[in-house]
């Protein structure tokens, strides 16, 4: 009797959640699989016909038919790779310092450092890009004031290049970084850096064979919460970047929003969901999902 | 710590990225209350005009600038963000924290797929989200605009929520629950006497974690809401692609001090678990 109570309450529990999921999560995923598999029309729609070269476009080729060999959408993959890895090496250098700062500082002065470190976290991503839109401009913070210091003669002009792009992924994309190492690190064992001290390690030692080692797995977490959010950007490219540093996510945005060729933009976004995937199961594999699942 | 010079090498390294982190989002503040009318990164003068501009009052500094009838737009996009933030965080707090009660205080065979359904809209990109669902919406006639921005909203808020609540829950132990359960209680009431109480700022702190986020949310929004029905960040994020004007400067030093007024209250029930 308590048994059959039980599961109906378990019941009652998950089905909201469940079917809620089901259709407007995993409905929607497996719609967008389905259109990447479909012929776009000639004015927009999709023509229900099995059609692979959504994906031989991504490559180079277009149709197999009349249009010649072209890389350029290659290109920009490569480049949204190149740039979401650099972006992980950039957050991954200012942040596992900090962390290390933040954990040798006493425990109320961590707690709040921690603290107006998220903080930002929280403020509208395209609030905290105008920052940095109003800081790069050429009659931006920056230039302004380093004219008005004299240090320069004429405008800089950082807007609208990689560099812009980086500045702008790795200020958005911090807390990703720092919150996953600062918790290994919190995690590290005293007593181990003392000894490797004792026994005559100097600092840079200590770091690589003892320190290095045992938060490997928040240099894991973070690397990939900060990969997966770069690739697929769109956001950061189109007010930092301009037409010049197009990304895969300024792609798939033109797809959906100007080119009108949903199965294209639909095969685009299948790839990023598998590098996505992909990485996840590695992590899972190495690390183990204790560490993900908090 | 052994060698002092270290300790001061980290020190100054902290120092620089709290710079970092703080110096964009002060700027912004500080040049909101900037006069200049031309360049708005040069320093004039002291005013509180671009923030009268933003609510329809016609000032000295931008009669040439003023376009009143951003105004309205402003507000109906405010409106909006308000009403889908308080919609889909009522919902969402409440499949959320159900889902939560059945993986965690019941044993069946398919836990684990749960706890991987719970974590995937986390991590799933926002344009991959945006575009599925996008496409679901367009393919099956529904009609983009609020309710189509609530759905969306709530298919990642749910996991929000479900993970502060699991964190609260898993941090507890069930023997109370037993003992209110041997003690003649029926479930409902064990849950509303001992279960509730216990779980509440798991609870609070989530809701006002889905708030934020549903509030502040871009890229998904910016797929499904559709021509008449935009909310507060997809109006800035259109303000900005169009040019950037000072008024843009007061409305995201408002959005900041709203944010950072939820975000605080939500930490500190977080932190109270």
């Amino acid at each position: 009797m308590a048994v059959k109570r039980d599961s109906r309450r378990l019941f009652a529990l998950l089905t909201p959640g469940t079917v809620f999921l089901g259709i407007f999560f995993l409905g929607p995923l497996a719609v967008m699989v389905v259109f990447s598999f479909l012929e776009p029309g000639l004015y927009g729609g999709v023509e229900w016909n099995f059609y692979h070269w959504n994906y031989g476009r991504i490559l180079g080729w277009a149709d197999g038919e009349w249009e010649d060999f072209d890389p350029v959408y290659a290109e920009i993959f490569f480049r949204s790779v190149r740039l979401a890895l650099t972006n992980v090496a950039i957050t991954l250098l200012i942040c596992y310092p900090a962390a290390l700062w933040v954990s040798g500082l006493s425990a109320r002065w961590r707690t709040f450092v921690v603290f107006i470190v998220t903080l930002p976290f929280f403020v509208s991503l395209v609030v905290r890009l105008f920052c940095w839109v109003l800081i790069l401009r050429p009659s931006g913070f920056l230039s302004s004031t380093l004219l008005g210091l004299g240090l320069i003669s004429e405008p800089i002009d950082i807007i609208y290049t990689e560099t812009a792009v980086l500045i702008g992924m790795a200020y958005i994309l911090l807390p990703f970084m720092f919150l996953p190492l600062y918790a290994s690190i919190e995690k590290l064992d005293h007593s181990l850096v003392e000894a490797s001290y004792d026994l005559g390690a100097n600092p840079y030692q200590t770091f690589l064979r003892v320190i290095l080692p045992s938060t490997l797995p928040g240099i894991a977490a973070g690397s990939v919460l900060v990969f997966i959010p770069s690739l697929g950007n769109f956001i950061v490219p189109d007010l930092l970047g301009g037409a010049k540093v197009l990304m895969i996510g300024n792609l798939v945005e033109q797809q959906f929003l100007s080119a009108r060729n949903w199965p294209f933009g639909s095969a685009l976004s299948v790839m990023i969901m598998l590098v996505m995937f992909l990485l996840i199961v590695i992590y899972l594999r190495r690390i183990g999902r204790s560490e993900i699942v908090r | 710590m052994r060698h002092p010079w270290l300790r001061r090498l980290l020190d100054f390294h902290g120092l620089l990225f709290l710079f970092f982190v703080y110096a964009p989002i002060i700027i912004v503040v500080v040049y909101s209350f900037n006069s200049h009318p031309v360049n708005m990164m040069v320093w004039k003068d002291f005013t509180f005009d671009w923030y009268l501009s933003i609510f329809g009052n016609p000032t000295k500094l931008n009669e040439q600038t003023l376009y009143v009838e951003s105004t309205d737009q402003l507000l109906a996009a405010v409106k909006n963000s308000l009403l889908v933030a308080s919609t889909t965080t009522a919902f969402s707090t409440i499949v959320g924290t159900a889902t939560a009660l059945a993986v965690y205080r019941h044993h069946f065979r398919l836990k684990p797929f749960y706890q991987g359904l719970l974590f995937m809209p986390m991590v799933m990109p926002d344009i991959v989200l945006g575009i599925a669902l996008l496409v679901f919406f367009v393919n099956f006639g529904i009609k983009l605009g609020l309710f189509s921005i609530i759905i969306g909203h709530c298919t990642f808020l749910i996991s929000y929520v479900f993970v502060v609540v699991s964190a609260r829950l898993a941090g507890m132990d069930d023997t109370l629950e037993q003992a209110s359960a041997d003690l003649g209680a029926n479930p409902w009431i064990t849950f509303r006497r001992v279960t509730l109480p216990q779980i509440l700022p798991g609870i609070v702190g989530g809701a006002l974690l889905a708030f934020i986020i549903s509030m502040d949310d871009l890229v998904i929004t910016y797929f499904i809401a559709g021509v008449d029905s935009t909310t507060l960040p997809v109006f800035i994020y259109g303000m900005l692609r169009r040019g950037v004007k000072p008024e843009i400067n007061a409305i995201a030093t408002l959005m900041l001090v709203f944010s950072f007024v939820i975000a605080s209250l939500g930490l500190y029930f977080r932190k109270r678990t």
